[in-house]
């Protein structure tokens, strides 16, 4: 699948956005002494991450401003119950830290918000990762290792950034759920790299009894939508840079800088957010699609 | 709504003869005249004289060549255009209720005036029916000419979909396949219908006729030529000169 960035921010913004917002809502309800400040900045990068995932999203569409039509199909559609519970999770989030920065006097209210606001980020999460994993068509999405993983990444990437905001004392957990994702990602990657070829050329024609089948002449004269869309080859030499940078930018790095506790908790959320791009980006460059077996791929 | 009828009244689709096929493109050709100025036009053109030619097209002729141990290689003329699924997966992953699959006919569309463009359905579909339009900012795909085969000012005989209408070896045919006795579900009953990618479990409406088996052919052409021999000596033998 072609990778492009529009789609890359979305889930690593909204993803490190809702992760943060996790954290912040399970330590205010586990009675951390948060400073006004902190939920003020905590809640205000979250909103700001989620915010440009969101908006980023918009921009690969055809019609932005038709973009509201997307609430309607919640019955069916992945990306519509994406999109209304995206809106939703905003309710806890301007709530908690409206209260703060405008001293609402909601205080009691503070506890509910939390618990909806991590049940809120969870369920967009998922949403998001099942907007890739119910595609049949793309094996590489098609398994529970991306649900996993677009939890995880949250999560860890989230923490990250939580350090950054609020402090270093859960360091030890963040570096534990950097390691559990890195354990994650490389499980997934096994599991595509297992999975690669299970359908044949032969089976989308429908002939499987006719031998191998190879196209000998294009059936257009230039590239088509579908090419560009769902053409994109990954030479393995770049896979491999592709995924080394995924890992050490994304996991390895950052759970090293936060264990030797270097203060530079600003610089190591850039870290990880560039390694989760670059993991993200790996996401769609290795992703094929079945519609290739009719061009210029034997397996996929 | 892109929730899928839970059945549809017809399931009106194309039935394609791999054993007829030869390649002409006359029907992705006709089907762009008709379609680029009917309901669904204009389709979009980019760079048409051009060195790299780009559009969309709702009907695409794929050219393979088979090989099969122990027999010599064959060519198979491969159209594909949208096969109007039963579970049409691009229907259900449509965010605002564009895609959407008729329960009176089974015809699988896209609404342009409610399509977003964020060409999910098109990742979706596992036989690239659909494409994108650019200049438009919608979803593209057949409709099955659904502006002709209902149209009541054109004669009855050619109330059929444009590709089927201007095939001229006779290989593509459309009808009911809800109806077992229309000419599309006879055809398939009599010959080696075929789902494309049934692993994708999409139940496709539009059915492909497999091409004759090598051996079977061989065979019946033998039988045949004995047979015939066989029958113009009994008639030789009885002084038989009829027929």
């Amino acid at each position: 699948m072609h990778p492009a960035l529009s789609v890359i921010i979305f889930t690593t913004f909204s993803g490190m956005g809702y992760g943060l917002f996790i954290w912040l809502c399970a330590n205010i309800l586990m009675g951390e002494r948060l400073t006004q400040d902190q939920i003020i900045y905590g809640t205000g990068f979250s909103f700001v991450l989620v915010t440009i995932g969101l908006l980023s999203s918009t921009i690969h569409l055809g019609h932005p401003e038709r973009a509201w039509r997307a609430f309607s199909q919640w019955r069916t559609s992945w990306l519509s119950r994406e999109g209304i519970m995206a809106i939703l999770t905003y309710g806890p989030m301007v709530i908690i830290g409206g209260n703060q920065f405008l001293n609402l006097g909601l205080n009691a209210l503070i506890p509910i918000m939390a618990v909806l606001g991590i049940l809120g980020s969870i369920v967009t999460v998922f949403t998001t990762s099942m907007i890739y994993a119910s595609l049949k068509a793309i094996p590489a999405w098609h398994n529970n290792w991306v649900k996993i993983g677009y939890q995880i990444f949250a999560l860890s990437s989230g923490g990250v950034a939580y350090i950054m905001i609020a402090g270093w004392q859960h360091y030890m957990v963040v570096v534990t759920l950097l390691i559990l994702a890195l354990a994650v990602k490389i499980m997934t990657w096994a599991h595509i790299d297992k999975h690669r070829g299970q359908y044949k050329r032969e089976d989308a024609l429908g002939l499987p009894d006719f031998g191998k089948a190879r196209p000998f002449e294009p059936a257009h004269q230039g590239q088509n939508y579908l090419q560009r869309e769902m053409g994109y080859e990954l030479c393995p030499k770049r896979r491999a840079m592709m995924r080394w940078l995924a890992l050490g930018c994304g996991f390895i790095l950052p759970a090293v800088l936060l264990y030797i506790g270097l203060p530079v908790a600003i610089l190591i959320t850039l870290i990880c957010l560039g390694g989760m791009m670059a993991e993200r980006w790996l996401f769609f460059a290795e992703a094929e699609h079945v519609v290739r077996l009719y061009y210029d791929k034997d397996t996929v | 709504m892109t929730c899928l009828p839970e059945k549809t009244d017809k399931k009106l689709g194309l039935l394609i003869d791999l054993n007829i096929c030869v390649g002409c493109h006359a029907c992705a050709v006709n089907c762009k005249e008709w379609n680029t100025s009917g309901i669904t036009g204009p389709m979009e053109d980019l760079k048409p004289y051009g060195d790299d030619p780009s559009g969309v097209w709702y009907n695409r002729i794929h050219s393979y060549e088979f090989k099969k141990e122990g027999e010599t290689d064959r060519a198979v003329y491969f159209p594909k255009s949208c096969l109007h699924c039963d579970d049409a997966p691009c229907v259900t992953v449509c965010p605002t209720g564009a895609s959407l699959k008729r329960s009176e006919d089974g015809i699988v569309l896209v609404n342009p005036d409610v399509c977003i463009g964020c060409k999910l359905c098109s990742w979706a579909c596992p036989y690239g029916a659909r494409e994108y339009d650019t200049t438009a900012g919608v979803m593209q795909k057949c409709t099955l000419c659904v502006d002709k085969i209902y149209d009541e000012s054109i004669p009855e005989e050619r109330r059929v979909p444009s590709c089927v209408s201007t095939c001229p070896a006779g290989a593509r045919h459309f009808g009911d396949f809800a109806d077992p006795n229309s000419n599309v579900s006879q055809l398939a009953a009599e010959g080696d219908a075929r789902d494309l990618f049934p692993e994708m479990e999409t139940k496709p409406v539009n059915q492909y006729l497999a091409p004759e088996k090598r051996e079977q052919k061989e065979n019946k052409k033998l039988t045949e030529k004995v047979t015939s021999v066989k029958d113009a000596l009994t008639k030789w033998a009885m002084l038989d000169f009829t027929g």
